[in-house]
């Protein structure tokens, strides 16, 4: 509505989102579980006198830094640079509502990414006790981050008394706000256990490798046991009706919502049966086989949790279009076109109601769905008639509860059909490829 | 003009005033960081280039390619601030203009990624990239460039709101450029430059630095970094004005004598640059101050040209207010601690002496 929309082909805004997300999830949740990991791991060999352990330590800490301050940290600023250009409305409310502990977080991250560096670089040249400190300084700050990120992302799920009250401290200690840190937590555990599988199954000393091995499996083990308590919390604490999304109510997200509890069972199982009773038995690609099914879980349970938030994108604020809960009679009154920045129908467009409904359809649905690709309308109108079709959309939020109410003029709602129909209709399908060609 | 993005509702978090000094410190550090960085990997790779015939040039460029890493870091890291600033109080701008260059401004991502991992291949595997280190090098400052000429692009066409609707009608996948604008080149040419300016500087208190050490080194690098650091900022001066007379003569105005802040805070930024470089060979470390200073003026030259542009087409300065001052007087104090934590994480690490930690693993 505000700002221009941006045509993604066959994916669409959601999925893209979700693709940048999901893999910066799984490392960055790595860079925190990894950060204490890493430390407890030097204080051990360093109590123990194992050397072996301290030079997998050193090692791992490498493999660390190369994938947590490259791939964490671009993906990261990745994030906001994918939302930013899907959803600029909802990423500026973000910003503006959460600045201050946005920059809070960049303090976090400074002393994270230096104390990181410094940590890698100085193995050899700092004494013991101050090289743990840093190990230390690393992984709080670094937890810190997660809360703070955390508050902000579970704010969109459930804003709590904000949307009342406006204050950022309603926002940001949230209902869903502790559960999800917990288990945000108990998610960085396990992930620091499955990347050091990896790491531990490729030391060359037996008596080593079993012991970093089976280690590493019980974080993995503790991680994902704790889970299902925090994760109740979590549930108890969802409005009803993201519940009744995940539980049932629309079919593909139940079947994510069980998918991320199969592979959740998954990598523990395998974390038992492999790396814990044979760890001296365990191979790379078994590690790294686990690794990707953590990556399944990871994926699974963050895409549940961005679907049951629909038909919003801040919870009864705004809706995964845009649109603010607070415009919705003073849009149905003026119609939507009248103030959409960027949808402005020529003389032209107003005088054919497919013209005027694509600039409706831009204006309305494109921020979750395509023509032609993911969640493509093409695929879901296939075989709707007139009738049928302005039926839907007069009542899209009663007969589709995960979708927001139609908003617009009736004329504005017949343009949208008529769009639709075009789409629907093979002879004219030709015409209608590209949304973005026309 | 009709349908310009409307200014959020929620409204700013703190005065404008005080968001836009923020914005403008924050950028200025991430611009030095960003300069250090872009000059110094075409340096790094120049001295890989010359190392083939010269054991110095090989040292220095083991030397660059030991720091860049972490200055990729840090750009990376102190961009953050800046970015969240100009989203907060330009955003019906900022995020136009993105959205219009979708798809390449993305591509910054995985360029940033990949120039990255290109720098730490050159400091870790040197020996094992064999013949394509060379590749590699000059890839990771070709990536950077190119990281470089997408902001350019961005940060222009953020001023011409009169484009956008045009831009947007043409075509809504995100693919336009600003490559109408007749700034944009002069303009990512004196950022770019710079960046050989600063990092030239940079080298040369490098070698100040390791003069115990290395005296051969040494010497070499005060002059490779004076010669660069000469050079390039001879060559911005011309840049620099190539950039100030592609700006429309409206504005142009402002900084040649129409409004005296304006033309001030431009002549003192020019003036600070010819003393640095007048005494840069007696006195480098003050130089580097002057070079620091130049650069904090013509960001706020840059901040000026954005005000001028944008404020009365989006009401920039009529944005509401809801301060959250409790908040901001925490981010200051935790700031100040940070700041603290990483100044004694530096020093415990200087302290600890200068063996190289990583010279048996890297390979």
């Amino acid at each position: 509505m505000n700002y221009p929309i941006w045509e993604i082909p066959m994916l669409g805004g959601g999925m893209l989102i979700a693709l940048v997300a999901i893999v910066h999830v799984f490392v960055s949740h790595f860079a925190i579980g990894g950060g204490f990991y890493l430390v407890l791991t030097e204080r051990t060999a360093r109590k123990t006198s194992n050397q072996a352990l301290l030079d997998f330590a050193k090692a791992h800490s490498r493999f660390f830094i190369l994938l947590v301050l490259v791939f964490g940290a671009v993906t990261g600023v990745g994030i906001w640079w994918t939302i930013a250009l899907v959803n600029p409305t909802a990423t500026s409310t973000l910003i503006h509502v959460f600045v201050w502990v946005w920059a809070i977080e960049w303090v976090f991250f400074i002393v994270e990414l230096m104390a990181a560096v410094l940590y890698y670089y100085g193995w050899d040249r700092m004494d013991a006790r101050t090289h743990m400190t840093i190990g230390w300084i690393y992984a709080v700050a670094a937890w810190c981050s997660l809360v703070l990120i955390n508050g902000i992302l579970t704010f969109m799920l459930t804003p709590g008394r904000w949307v009342e009250t406006q204050s950022v401290l309603h926002g940001f200690f949230n209902p869903t706000m502790l559960p999800s840190m917990f288990l945000r937590t108990a998610v960085c555990v396990a992930l620091a256990g499955l990347y050091a599988l990896i790491s531990g199954s490729l030391v060359k000393d037996q008596e080593a490798k079993g012991h970093i091995v089976k280690y590493s499996a019980k974080w993995v083990m503790a991680g994902v046991a704790v889970l299902p308590i925090f994760g109740f919390w979590y549930i108890s604490q969802l409005p009803p009706m993201a519940r009744e999304i995940s539980m049932g109510g629309a079919p593909a997200v139940t079947l994510f919502a069980t998918g991320s509890v199969i592979f959740s069972l998954l990598v523990v199982g395998g974390a038992f049966i492999g790396p814990y009773l044979f760890p001296k038995h365990v191979h790379v690609t078994y590690a790294f086989g686990l690794a990707v099914i953590g990556l399944l879980a990871t994926g699974s349970t963050e895409w549940v949790r961005e679907a049951v938030r629909k038909p919003f994108i801040i919870y009864d604020y705004m809706y995964s279009n845009t649109i603010r809960v607070s415009d919705f009679n003073d849009l149905s009154m003026t119609g939507l076109l009248a103030k959409a920045r960027w949808e402005v129908p020529s003389a032209e467009e107003r005088k054919s109601p497919v013209k005027l409904g694509r600039r409706v359809f831009r204006a309305q649905c494109m921020s979750c769905h395509t023509v032609n690709g993911f969640n493509g309308v093409r695929y879901l109108v296939k075989g709707w008639d007139r009738e049928f079709l302005d039926h839907q959309i007069l009542y899209l939020n009663k007969l589709k509860g995960y979708m927001p109410p139609f908003i617009g003029t009736d004329e504005e709602r017949a343009g949208l059909v008529e769009y639709l129909l075009s789409l629907n209709d093979d002879s004219r399908a030709g015409s209608t490829v590209s949304e973005g060609g026309q | 003009m009709p349908g310009l993005p409307l200014p959020d509702p929620a409204g700013l978090p703190a005065p404008i005033w005080l968001l836009k000094f923020l914005s403008v410190f924050t950028l200025t550090l991430h611009l030095l960081a960003m300069n250090l960085l872009v000059g110094g990997t075409i340096l790094m790779a120049i001295s890989l280039h010359r190392g083939k015939t010269d054991p110095v040039s090989q040292r220095l460029f083991e030397r660059l390619a030991r720091g860049l890493p972490v200055t990729m870091s840090l750009t990376i890291t102190l961009g953050v601030a800046p970015l969240l600033f100009v989203q907060l109080i330009y955003g019906q701008a900022f995020y136009t203009s993105s959205v219009l260059m979708a798809w390449p401004w993305l591509m910054v991502i995985p360029l940033v990624m990949l120039a990255y991992y290109g720098l730490y291949a050159c400091q870790f595997r040197p020996a094992w990239l064999g013949k394509y280190l060379h590749a590699i090098a000059w890839l990771s400052a070709l990536l950077i460039l190119v990281v470089g000429f997408l902001f350019s692009n961005n940060w222009t066409l953020m001023l011409a709101p009169r484009t956008w609707h045009a831009l947007y009608n043409a075509g809504i996948s995100g693919l336009h450029l600003n490559a109408g604008d007749s700034s944009l080149i002069p303009r990512y040419l004196h950022f770019m430059i710079g960046g050989l300016a600063v990092a030239g500087l940079g080298v040369l208190l490098l070698g100040r630095a390791v003069r115990k050490e290395d005296a051969e080194m040494a010497e070499r690098m005060e002059q490779i970094g004076r010669r660069w650091f000469l050079m390039a900022t001879g060559i911005q001066v011309i840049v620099g004005f190539w950039f100030l007379f592609a700006l429309p003569q409206m504005v142009r105005r402002f900084f040649i004598g129409g409004n005296m802040v304006d033309s001030g805070v431009l002549a003192a930024g020019i003036l600070l640059a010819f003393v640095a470089m007048a005494i840069v060979r007696r006195a480098p470390g003050v130089a580097a101050l002057l070079t620091g200073s130049t650069v904090f003026l013509m960001v706020v030259a840059r901040h000026r040209l954005r005000q001028i542009l944008l404020t009365p087409a989006l009401k920039i300065n009529e944005q509401v207010v809801h301060p959250q001052w409790a908040l901001l007087v925490l981010f200051v104090v935790l700031l100040l601690a940070g700041l603290a934590v990483v100044a004694w994480m530096v020093f415990a690490f200087v302290r600890a002496g200068r063996v190289r930690p990583d010279a048996p693993q890297g390979g």
